[in-house]
């Protein structure tokens, strides 16, 4: 029944678009349905109300005239406005509302006060795959036996693929696991580092050690912004030497491995080195398959699996830019009032991965680059052949290619080489990629360094 | 169609319709106004598509008719024009512009091509309520509304009639404004209650269109909605969707309880907000005995203030952070001397309103201490 009333519609339609302009067929009549038939009236579903007034006073003979040349037994026609809805059940209201609305209240401010961690994370949330096993197991085991199994805990990874997720979750299983008895505490390493200032401005350094050196789990997030503070970085050494030392557990985190961190002190990377590191990578399609329909799950909402796998396909950067993309296309679906097509979700993909290009210009690549580097912009664009400096400009080249797409001559001008050089350059760094997966990483770093500047 | 009008008339209308014309490559008529005679008036029109703004014009009609011209040449005409008279004569497609010393014609696209503006089906069935008090009550509550496209519901104004009080409420889940207008301010021939949601553009441009004086019409039917005042027409779709039961959040008891002095709070909190530059949070802090709030902030780079300002509480509080804008957007919303302040333990909202007033308060969480 369904599927004669959108053949019938679409013939229609066909025969409409022949009689109109483009742009007025484009206006009035293309995002219409066909929405019932009874009795000889045929119910027309309209996308708002001046595509319903508009089309009700000028096409409406046309329209009847083509639905007559299809179907003779049709005498009418009606026309609604979609989200005008014919008898469907109201929506659910109330109870499920009100949560949702109390949820996000509070969502906000939800993290507990003794320990920083925000309840919202759990280890069943965790979606599970390849790219994560040994993080996700190894964090799995730290709650079982916290402190003694992989202390300290290293885990990194790029920018949204759960890192944060993983460790507050860990705290969070160990608090319930426990019940309070294992005193957890989650800070970021900004926080530590405003502590410590604090602490040393108000002459209070021993309130800070008490208040890190007197739990059992100690979780730090992003520690790679400590690198290069070296107040901050002697406090934390002596905080983790004496959790270490009474075999309290230690959980880090940080966008790349203890040894791609420049100005971190030796002493603290071997001692992060000692414990366990475990890497979380970008996930693979059936992860990322699995995540879009954790998240549908959890939001109440519904999508084609054509659409689930088109997303899975295409979006491929990290776990929260698939929620952005994955959030818009459900936003659009209700707007709409209709189920999303591929195209839909194709354009609103492509719109997300064209706002990410545009920002980014040749200056903040290089610039990304001398920052992870350590080294100056200067150097990278003098013609200083220092073996320090040569890899960062081979890569900075290499970004330069890959990201924007420029010219080789150019390439070369900007960074004082030619341009035969510029092409050794990508070509050595494209193949090197392949082999060398430090090298990646360190890639990866950099990238991010670009999008966050 | 000929007419004749006094400039300023005119320019007051442009205003009035100028922001509901759209952009669109498929219907280029949309960045047109519909000039057209009726009642005796000039009626100006734009829409686009979500939106329609009209507004009638009183001048001399000289013969009936109507076109369409671009609105923004026609603007920046009228507004430049130094005469008080202008005669507005169309012929075909082709609108002429005249005064004492100025003469211009501009091309138009035909009237027939003008998108028409859907009716409302029960015309007779309406709210009236006095301009002031709903600019008012718009203007109060808009402050706490802003736009998010995850939560499309919290993009709008909801609009909640129960026969004796109308209510008007926004939210962006930081904050919440509710207004009530009672019997006194509005009249209503409406049998059932019925709540609605109003898109936030709309709500401002609604905003904009009211007078001081006079009464505006609401009538609504479905989803779309009709303000009328006696001089224009606004016409909006109304959003889908269900506003949250907000009613359950709002405090009904405090742990602490003041009256301050609005201006001298608003005054602390805009020095508050200098040494608070990137978190815009500020501490509130109980001083003296329960005499004296104090405001302070303090930024690790910049340097730290406090200012202490008489207050009597009742009650306990312990230290509380705010972001002084939204806490500030509150204040100014209340048009009292003195402002009360109830504040619950950590998680809970705040809640600010003039005293003695139960027709408005404004709520705001608190932002939590890491």
């Amino acid at each position: 029944m369904e599927k004669n009333l959108d053949t019938l519609w679409h013939s229609i339609l066909s025969e409409m678009e022949t009689q109109l302009s483009r742009a007025n067929f484009a206006t009035w009549l293309k995002n219409s349905r066909l929405a019932d038939e009874k009795e000889g009236t045929l119910f027309v579903v309209l996308p708002n109300n001046f595509a319903k007034e508009w089309v009700e006073n000028k096409y409406q003979k046309n329209l009847l005239g083509a639905a007559r040349n299809f179907d003779d037994s049709v005498k009418k026609l009606e026309f609604l406005v979609s989200g005008q809805k014919l008898d469907l059940a109201p929506r659910k209201v109330s109870a499920t509302d009100f949560n949702k609305f109390e949820n996000k209240i509070n969502l906000e401010f939800q993290t507990d006060p003794e320990t920083n961690l925000n309840p919202r994370y759990t280890l069943n949330s965790f979606v599970v795959g390849s790219s994560n096993e040994l993080a996700f197991s190894a964090a799995s085991a730290i709650v079982q036996n916290v402190g003694s199994k992989y202390n300290p805990f290293f885990v990194y990874g790029g920018v949204g693929l759960g890192k944060t997720h993983l460790i507050q979750a860990i705290g969070n299983e160990i608090k319930a696991h426990y019940r309070g008895k294992i005193k957890s505490k989650y800070v970021s390493s900004e926080k530590f580092t405003s502590d410590v200032v604090w602490a040393i401005r108000n002459r209070r350094m021993e309130d800070i050690k008490k208040k890190y050196r007197d739990v059992d789990v100690l979780i730090i997030d992003d520690i790679q912004f400590i690198g290069g503070k070296e107040k901050t970085e002697e406090e934390f050494f002596h905080t983790f030497n004496t959790l270490y030392e009474n075999n309290k557990q230690i959980i880090i985190s940080s966008d790349r491995p203890p040894q791609s961190i420049p100005t971190l002190e030796e002493r603290l990377r071997s001692r992060f080195e000692g414990g366990l590191i475990a890497d979380i990578v970008y996930p693979e399609y059936e992860m990322r398959t699995a995540i879009i329909k954790g998240k549908l799950q959890e939001s109440n909402r519904e999508l084609g699996d054509a659409a689930i796998d088109l997303i899975a396909r295409k979006v491929k950067k990290n776990v929260r830019e698939l929620e952005g993309i994955l959030n818009k296309i459900l936003f659009h679906q209700e707007m709409r009032g209709a189920p999303v097509t591929e195209k839909v979700v194709e354009e609103i993909i492509e719109k997300a991965a064209q706002n990410f290009t545009r920002r980014v210009n040749d200056s903040q690549i290089i610039k990304s680059v001398a920052e992870f580097y350590n080294v100056s912009v200067g150097d990278l664009e003098g013609h200083v052949r220092k073996k320090e400096i040569v890899e960062p400009r081979q890569i900075a080249m290499y970004l330069l290619r890959d990201m924007l797409d420029m010219s080789y001559p150019y390439i070369g001008e900007k960074l004082g080489k030619d341009h035969t050089t510029a092409i050794h350059a990508v070509k050595k760094i494209d193949q090197e990629i392949e082999r060398n997966s430090l090298l990646n990483q360190k890639i990866i770093s950099i990238k991010e360094l670009i999008f966050r500047a | 169609m000929k007419v004749a009008v006094i400039k300023n008339n005119l320019k007051e209308g442009i205003a009035a319709v100028e922001r509901a014309a759209g952009e669109n490559a498929n219907l280029p008529i949309l960045k047109n106004v519909l000039l057209e005679t009726e009642d005796n008036k000039l009626k100006l029109t734009a829409t686009n598509l979500e939106i329609a703004a009209s507004f009638y014009v009183s001048g001399k009609i000289i013969e009936n008719g109507k076109t369409t011209v671009p609105l923004d040449v026609f603007s920046g005409l009228i507004t430049n024009i130094s005469s008080e008279r202008i005669d507005l004569e169309s012929k075909k497609n082709v609108l002429e512009i005249k005064t004492d010393n100025y003469q211009a014609t501009i091309h138009g696209i035909s009237s027939e091509e003008f998108p028409l503006i859907p009716k409302i089906s029960n015309l007779n069935e309406y709210i009236e309520i006095e301009s002031a008090a709903l600019k008012e009550a718009l203007s109060q509550t808009i402050i706490a509304s802003q736009f998010s496209e995850l939560r499309p519901e919290l993009n709008s104004i909801f609009v909640d009639f129960s026969l004796d009080n109308l209510k008007l409420v926004t939210t962006d889940s930081f904050r919440l404004a509710e207004k009530t207008l009672t019997g006194g301010q509005f009249q209503s021939n409406r049998q059932e209650p019925f709540n609605l949601l109003l898109p936030l553009r709309s709500g401002q441009e609604v905003l904009r269109i009211l007078g001081d004086d006079g009464k505006v019409r609401l009538c609504h039917d479905g989803n779309q909605i009709l303000f009328k005042t006696g001089q224009a027409e606004f016409f909006s779709r109304l959003m889908e969707g269900t506003f949250p039961d907000y009613r359950a959040v709002v405090p009904q008891k405090f742990s602490a309880e003041a009256n301050i002095s609005r201006q001298e709070l608003l005054n602390a909190l805009k020095l508050a907000g200098i040494f608070s530059a990137r978190t815009n949070e500020v501490k509130m802090n109980v001083l003296e005995n329960k005499k004296a709030v104090g405001i302070s902030s303090s930024d690790q780079t910049l340097g730290e203030n406090i200012s202490t300002i008489p207050a009597k509480f009742r009650g306990d509080a312990k230290e509380m952070s705010f972001n002084w804008r939204y806490l500030s957007d509150g204040l100014k919303a209340l048009k009292t001397d003195e402002v009360f302040l109830g504040l619950n333990e950590d998680n809970k909202p705040a809640l600010l309103k003039s005293p003695n007033d139960a027709s408005y308060f404004y709520l705001l969480m608190p932002i939590l201490k890491t």
